[in-house]
């Protein structure tokens, strides 16, 4: 088929745009930024037409080719993958759009637009890899132009730490990474390849390869592998505890943001356990209430609802509007992971889960940064105690961030069904998909309510974080002096669009979308994967009987109940005033200390852990064997020799005569020892 | 005829003189004259061994070995002249310089 031939332009437009932006960005109109939005463009084109094909045949493409040895290049276009292109090539192509006028004022744009050139082509390349080697080029890139980007305003000293930090907290995560892959590798090598029989070319990096020999691959070594890919996914996608660097990946431009909170970056590490989900399923259970669940999908499950919930009760005292929005990604991307986790009862319908909201994730989040951009644009702060009554001002901007916001609180009817679909934004549809049949069939299955009590807690705080940045920017009266003004069309177009998106495109492709993400991976394969660690999980009619039989009415209301009640809770206090905000939100009030300063996390990562323990114990400790145990040695012996040169050097006199005595008596006394002995 | 060995313990004494002198005298132009003496001590025992065994090599070979004493001294006293240009004196523990 001609798509086949032509996938391989999808991640080589943007390499194209990046080097041409780079070298004649300075001589063409808007710093050369036309050039990635066409190369996107096409990009995306060519991303619906792959999608078209598989949506019509059912068969992903495979394209692939030797690289070395028993590896290889390629690309794998399954529907997980092309689900991610689309959702990447389009909002990207959007916040290229939007950043023509966002950035017409900055100097510097050509580098920008390469950046972003190069920043979406390597996310792309993470998408389509066929193979796990070539996925970790791709994520590695990523990591290079997240600190590109996020250091952008260089001169900053402020955006410079922030890159830094970004970089090197995400490079944790990818060591992690890396060592999983060294050791998945090995196991390859040693337990998989003597069970390749016959000419055929096998590459054995490759996903394919991996997930039909996971069985020969010892379980324990299995587990190991799994936590490892997770830990890279916990530095890239901003899972507790490595986090930190994302709020502070706001210092780049906000476009910048966008990209990396919605469209790339942080959603690579939710990707990269779903791609590897085969492997996850199989990793030996652990036993809870009676049915034995795989182990790592557990800690994936915790980790992403406990980072859900960590990260959204911060959301709730920030001021700055786009820390507000980082806290909530990060809330957010534990929900993707919490849906991952829940793949440990209901199997692969759980990546579609995860999937589903990582798409609408990324609309109203990108919608979401945008407006706060527009915002930022017009009035220059970042400060929402600064904003208040802008909807006068800025209707577009204000509309489109209330629908985004309807999106992210999770807004909708429930019970309400037509034709199998909810009604409700997107982020409804997704978010209450994730905790009904997600956490709450766990919490059914394993008697285990944790992960729903933190899906359900972290959904009414979202609602509440999320009304209170609008609110306190969009109502009320204006607290400062400013004049601010519309964004232009480009910005305000774009946002329209995602608006659109955020509100109606979770309704519109429910059930479709599902279906189609969840034949990623064979239902069978995946039991049959499950049923090596021991594990059991349910199918869909199991799913779907639990879903309509028992369960309480309650649990259908429950996500909604707290969304509208945060909400209102919100209106309450930030748009009527009916309680004083100072009241509680004061330096006495303890709680509020603790959230204000991010329960510390500063003092505990900068003070303790790296100023306290790895300088204080660590570092000193080396320093001190190094410079007096390792160097003494060695400057001892030295001083030892030269020591004994100095007292021995004082032989050679220079005086001739000294010699010539020596040399006399060195011969008599050779004639004495030789005449006793009888030789003379 | 004298045994050879009276030749011998004349030769002896003479090269132990030259040899004390050369280990104990300051002065350069001792120093080559205690060289010259422990050379012909040398030279005493060829000939005297030479005339014991009625052989003519041993003259030939003191020959060659006075020739030889004479560049010696032509070079060595040309060194001494240099040193007592620079020094003004030839005293060679003076001459300490090739040292630590």
């Amino acid at each position: 088929m001609a798509v086949d031939n032509i996938v391989y332009l999808i991640p080589a437009l943007p390499v194209l745009a990046f080097v041409l932006t780079l070298a004649f960005g300075k001589k063409l109109p808007s710093g050369g930024g036309y050039i990635p939005i066409l190369a996107i463009a096409i990009s995306c084109i060519i991303s619906i037409l792959a999608f078209l094909q598989i949506y019509k045949t059912g068969t992903p493409i495979e394209v692939s080719a030797p690289w070395f040895s028993v590896l290889n290049v390629g690309i794998l276009i399954d529907p997980l993958a092309s689900v991610m292109l689309l959702m990447v090539t389009f909002v990207s192509l959007l916040i290229h759009i939007y950043a023509i006028g966002y950035m017409a004022h900055d100097p510097a744009k050509p580098r920008y637009f390469a950046e972003t050139a190069l920043f979406t082509a390597a996310m792309l390349g993470v998408v389509l890899s066929d193979n796990i080697l070539q996925l970790f080029i791709s994520w590695e890139l990523v990591g290079l132009c997240s600190y590109l980007l996020i250091g952008f305003w260089f001169r900053k000293p402020t955006a410079a730490a922030a890159g830094k930090k970004a970089f090197l907290t995400t490079r944790v995560g990818d060591v992690l990474f890396l060592a999983g892959i060294v050791i998945l590798y090995s196991n390859m090598v040693e337990h998989v390849l003597p069970h390749i029989t016959g000419n055929e070319t096998v590459y054995l990096l490759q996903f394919s390869t991996i997930f039909e020999n996971i069985h020969h691959i010892p379980s324990g070594q299995l587990t190991i592998i799994t936590l490892l890919f997770f830990g890279g996914a916990v530095g890239k996608s901003g899972q507790f505890p490595l986090h930190v660097w994302l709020p502070d990946a706001m210092e780049g431009p906000t476009t910048v943001s966008a990209l990396i909170h919605a469209a790339t970056m942080v959603t690579a590490g939710v990707y990269l356990v779903a791609r590897t989900f085969p492997m996850f399923i199989a990793s030996p259970g652990v036993e809870l209430a009676g049915i034995t669940i795989p182990a790592t999908l557990t800690v994936v499950a915790y980790i992403g609802g406990f980072t859900a919930l960590f990260a959204s009760t911060m959301g709730l005292v920030m001021n700055d509007i786009k820390r507000v929005l980082a806290f909530s990604t990060i809330s957010q991307l534990g929900y993707m992971m919490l849906a991952l986790g829940m793949g440990s009862v209901i199997g692969a319908a759980a990546v579609g889960f995860a999937m589903f909201h990582l798409i609408n994730h990324a609309f109203f989040k990108a919608c979401l940064f945008l407006c706060a951009g527009s915002v930022i644009h017009s009035t220059g702060t970042n400060d929402l105690r600064e904003m208040g009554g802008l909807m006068s001002k800025m209707k577009i901007t204000g509309i489109t961030m209330l629908f985004a916001s309807l999106a992210l609180a999770g807004i909708g009817i429930p019970f309400l069904k037509i034709a199998g679909t909810p009604i409700g934004t997107s982020g409804f549809v997704s978010k209450d998909a994730i905790i009904v049949e997600g956490t709450y069939v766990f919490a059914h299955m394993t008697n285990d309510w944790i992960p729903f009590a933190f899906g359900i807690l972290a959904a009414l705080l979202t609602a509440i974080y999320t009304f209170r940045l609008w609110f306190m920017a969009f109502t009320g009266k204006p607290r400062q002096e400013r004049h601010p003004h519309e964004s232009p069309a480009t910005m305000t177009g774009v946002l329209s669009v995602l608006a659109a998106f955020a509100l109606v495109f979770g309704m519109l492709t429910f059930v479709p979308f599902l279906d189609f993400v969840g034949h990623t991976y064979d239902h069978h394969e995946i039991e049959h994967l499950a049923g090596l660690g021991g594990n059991h999980i349910i199918d869909h009619h199991e799913l779907h009987h639990i879903i309509t039989e028992e369960t309480s009415p309650i649990i259908f209301l429950l996500p909604v109940i707290v969304g509208v009640g945060g909400l209102l809770l919100a209106w309450v206090i930030y748009n009527r005033r009916w309680i004083n905000v100072a009241s509680i939100g004061n330096m006495k009030n303890p709680l509020f200390v603790i959230l204000a300063k991010r329960y510390y996390q500063h003092e505990i990562f900068i003070e303790l852990i790296s100023l306290k323990f790895t300088y204080g114990v660590l570092a000193l400790t080396s320093e001190f064997s190094d410079r007096k145990i390792v160097d003494g040695i060695i400057n001892g012996i030295s001083s030892f020799f030269i020591g004994g040169a100095e007292v021995l050097k004082k032989i050679q006199t220079g005086v001739v005569q000294n010699y010539a005595t020596a040399t006399v008596l060195g011969v008599g006394l050779l004639a004495l020892i030789l005449s006793f002995r009888g030789v003379i | 005829m004298l045994p050879v060995s009276y030749y011998l313990i004349v030769a002896a004494i003479i090269f132990s003189i030259g040899a004390y002198g050369v280990m104990t005298l300051r002065s350069g132009i001792m120093i080559m004259m205690c060289v010259e003496l422990m050379l012909n001590s040398a030279n005493i025992n060829l000939i005297a061994f030479a005339s014991h065994f009625s052989q003519v090599n041993g003259h030939v070979f003191v020959l060659f070995s006075i020739a030889l004493a004479a560049a010696e001294a032509a070079i060595g006293f040309a060194i001494l002249m240099s040193i007592f240009r620079s020094k003004n004196n030839v005293n060679i523990d003076n001459m300490n310089i090739l040292r630590w």
